[in-house]
């Protein structure tokens, strides 16, 4: 186990090595110059030359690429075009957010999704089951645009039920930075009011962000759900006389949980990559936006952060859903 | 009613009516304010950076309202400008009593360390006072303590010099506290980043960056404002700008669209309002040797295919201003003028003396991002080419991203493009040198555009001291500009806002600047 464990650490470096490669040499085949992105429209030559020469994009490709990688063994992500900072720094302004907001999505997946699958499963054919499969087709067919306008003008504007936007409202004062997320630095200051505040902004996001990836789940759940009813070892653990319950948790579900488990971890990947769309609709600052303006701008450092903390999460999760697996299912041996 | 109930309900009551009173104590606005890197005066040169900087640090001399013609006593009570023998000496008396955040009271020392702050630090802005007032390090003096004397060369404009003033990376800073947590050689420009260390109205409580910077009144300050606290809410996309506007969320929304300017228009709970700009968009041509607009009647052509009255009600639906000279409106020198009517039968006529009867065909460089107005610049490249090709022309649009359009225009590289600009400071002349003096190496560059008489009337006008004989001079090189430049100018954008019908003062002038602490809210 302790080998297996060594042996996957070292691919994530490698995986992550690869995401670096690849980064580098696509975000520099673009034909644009960043001084030019980031100084504008009337910035002087002089100006754009000193840029340049301070970023070393003057330098070749490989020489940049050499540079940027002996300063990343050293840990230094180097300093975004557009901020004018540290890219470190922004990460760690910009990815609590994102992490706040992927959670509270990945609940929202979780039990939705989950629940509406058994459900649709157990009552395969009858009007629960099509309620299930046309919600979730809705659901994995709405665009997050669409679905988050249509929220907040219905429940934030014309009820007035919810925030339109942000994470805090405008009036609240925002807690003292601890951790970044929002609604535990308010546990932290116990400020009671800013905590709710914070978990009523959180709402609409995280169910625009997570019922997409609910949809999908719910499908998921409903299909491997049907298929492992169907063995033969249910209609046995049936005949002995096991309670329904028991039946569908015990032996049904967990039977079924290593696809679930799959589809989990890539869903969880695919919400901490940050939800551009769901984080501009609703004025969240987390890395989604952080890194489109990041693009549009050029900002190769800043792209090149996201990509290589996108890559590591995505790696450490697949990590840790294989490491479930050998939990979940004895058969499996990791040696 | 039992005791602890009745305690209970006095408190919920007096917390409701305290925060019933906080909110018309803070002002939410709203708008797309990524562009924010800093809030370093002597650093800043984004837009947003601008509006919160001004709020934060005085500076000597300042504008007044929408009014950017008229310079009006800031930290500085009293200045003349006096001619040496190879400089302009310029003079400042500053006020007694005004003081900083941190309760120093602001001297001429500030002053000093200020000016030599910007030109030590090299901002992105720096070239205002480097380039254009030409100040070198050493040459802001204290005479004592509350008099100020800069000596720039005579080839520098000082009118163009005290309008920089205006701007922030004029705003004095705090040189004791600055210096206090300056790192190294940095004079403090890292923190300043992040804190505020001036006289102005207000101070700087929290920067959350990509969500909302939160200002305070200053307790120090000589100038009280109406309301303790401004949120700048950063809200990018227009439509969830109108509904935050909408729910109360927010008091002012900047860069709504066309569509959602005319819906809140028409509901009494808000107020609209099309703020000027200083932008002009337009049409710039290459000029050089072999291209088919060295020719002038073919320009001429192109400025009479323009139907810019559509253009600007149609198209743009009034979020912006006819003009056809290259200084814009709400400057001095502006010529309202607009004798190019739109005639496309005239400009076929050009074309045909000018060699091309059976018409004209060349790229029309645009960016795919949004131009002034709110409006997508390959929406307006639509409409001119539409328009040219009543004109005879044939213009092949080719839409890519703005920095890649500005790469190409800057490398002379274009046949025609369509563009933006702004002044770096508001006079006149940051208008009329680049557009008008190849030398400068800016837009008339970059149209490989070369004219003497051009290049010499704007740089009289840039150094001429007389308002009225100055305004003579920019209105013979507009009409010069108007009729043998390399531009056809298309519309000065405004910029769409809504504001709650309870917020009271607001004032955005054309350079973008707010004054905070003129605005108020009612209950």
């Amino acid at each position: 186990m302790f080998s297996y464990l060594i042996r996957r650490l070292f691919f994530v470096v490698f995986v992550v090595w690869g995401v670096t490669f690849a980064t580098f040499f696509i975000a520099n085949v673009v034909p644009i110059d960043p001084a030019i992105a980031a100084l504008g429209d009337n910035a002087r030559e002089e100006q754009i030359r000193e840029f340049r020469e301070r970023y070393g994009l003057d330098k070749p490709i490989w020489q940049q690429y050499l540079i940027y990688m002996g300063r990343l063994l050293s840990g230094d992500l180097g300093n975004s075009l557009r901020t004018q900072r540290a890219v470190a720094e922004d990460l760690k302004e910009f990815f609590p957010a994102t992490l706040e907001l992927s959670v509270a999505a990945f609940l929202v997946t979780l039990l939705l999704g989950v629940p509406a699958g058994i459900l649709a499963a157990l009552q395969q054919n009858r009007a629960t089951d099509v309620a299930v499969r046309v919600l979730a087709l809705i659901g994995g067919a709405t665009p997050v645009f669409f679905l988050a306008v249509l929220l907040q003008y219905v429940l934030a504007r014309q009820l007035d039920l919810l925030p339109v936007q942000g994470r805090l409202d405008g009036f609240s004062i925002p807690p003292p930075r601890v951790t970044g997320l929002v609604g535990l630095d308010a546990l932290l200051a116990h400020d009671w009011s800013v905590f709710v505040d914070s978990l009523r902004h959180l709402v609409l996001p995280a169910f625009v962000l997570g019922s997409f990836s609910a949809a999908v789940l719910a499908r998921m759940t409903r299909a491997t759900m049907l298929e492992v009813l169907a063995q033969d070892y249910i209609r046995t653990a049936r005949a002995k006389g096991v309670g329904p319950r028991a039946v569908i948790l015990r032996h049904a579900l967990k039977n079924a949980s290593l696809p679930i488990l799959t589809l989990l971890g890539s869903l969880l990947g695919g919400l901490l990559s940050g939800a551009v769309l769901t984080e501009t609709i609703f004025s969240w600052p987390g890395i989604g936006r952080y890194v489109t303006q990041s693009a549009t701008s050029l900002d190769f450092p800043a792209v090149m952060g996201v990509t290589l903390l996108v890559g590591l999460v995505y790696a450490l999760i697949n990590l840790v859903v294989d490491l479930l697996y050998a939990f979940l299912d004895p058969r499996i041996r990791y040696a | 009613m039992n005791p602890i109930k009745a305690v209970g309900l006095i408190a919920a009551l007096s917390l409701g009516s305290a925060l019933a009173q906080d909110r018309t104590q803070t002002l939410i606005y709203g708008g797309d304010w990524s562009d924010l890197i800093t809030m370093d005066p002597q650093i800043s040169y984004e837009f947003s950076g601008g509006l919160v900087t001004d709020n934060l640090y005085e500076t000597l001399v300042k504008y007044e309202g929408a009014d950017l013609s008229t310079l009006k006593p800031g930290l500085a009570e009293s200045w003349k400008v006096e001619r040496g023998k190879d400089t302009w000496e310029i003079t400042f008396r500053l006020r007694r009593g005004s003081k900083f955040s941190s309760g120093n009271e602001v001297t001429a020392k500030d002053v000093v360390y200020t000016f030599e702050r910007a030109l030590a630090l090299k901002g992105p802005g720096s070239f205002l006072f480097t380039e254009i007032a030409q100040l070198k390090p050493g040459a802001t003096r204290a005479v004592d303590n509350y008099t100020v004397v800069v000596s720039i060369p005579k080839t520098a404009s000082p009118g163009s010099f005290l309008s920089i003033l205006t701007f922030n990376i004029g705003g004095i800073v705090d040189s004791e506290t600055v210096q206090k947590n300056a790192k190294g050689n940095d004079y403090g420009r890292e923190w300043l980043t992040n804190n505020s260390a001036g006289s102005g109205p207000f101070r700087l409580v929290r920067w959350d960056r990509g969500s909302q910077v939160l200002l305070e009144a200053n307790p120090n300050a000589r100038i009280k404002p109406k309301l303790q606290r401004v949120i700048l809410r950063e809200i990018k996309e227009p439509a969830v700008l109108r509904t935050a506007l909408e729910s109360g969320e927010i008091d002012i929304a900047e860069g709504l669209t066309p569509e959602a300017l005319r819906a809140l228009a028409g509901n009494p709970r808000f107020r609209t309002l099309k703020a000027d700009s200083l932008r002009l968009n337009y049409l710039g041509m290459n000029v050089k040797e072999g291209s088919p607009f060295a020719n002038k009647l073919v320009r001429e052509a192109v400025r009479y295919s323009i139907n810019q009255d559509e253009l600007v009600n149609g198209l743009v639906q009034g979020n912006g201003t006819k003009i056809q000279t290259i200084i814009p409106k709400g400057l001095l020198g502006y010529d309202p003028r607009t004798p190019y009517n739109f005639d496309p039968a005239r400009a076929r006529r050009l074309l045909a003396q000018a060699g091309y009867p059976n018409g004209l065909e060349f790229e029309l460089l645009v960016s795919t991002g949004i131009c002034g107005g709110g409006i997508p610049c390959a929406d307006i490249a639509a409409k001119v080419q539409a328009d040219l090709a009543k004109g005879g022309f044939k213009a092949n649009v080719r839409a890519i991203a703005n920095a890649e359009v500005l790469r190409t225009y800057r490398a002379q590289n274009h046949q025609m493009v369509l563009v933006g600009w702004s002044p770096d400071f508001p006079d006149p002349d940051g208008n009329a040198t680049p557009w008008a003096d190849f030398a400068a190496r800016s837009i008339a560059w970059r149209n490989s555009w070369n004219d003497p008489t051009a290049a010499r009337l704007a740089n009289q006008a840039a150094l001429e001291t007389d308002p009225t004989k100055r305004v003579a001079l920019y209105r013979l090189l507009t009409d010069y500009v108007l009729k043998n430049g390399p531009y056809a100018v298309l519309y000065q954008p405004a910029v769409p806002l809504g504001l709650s019908a309870k917020v009271e003062g607001y004032v955005r002038n054309a350079q973008g600047q707010v004054r905070f602490e003129n605005i108020s809210k009612l209950p």
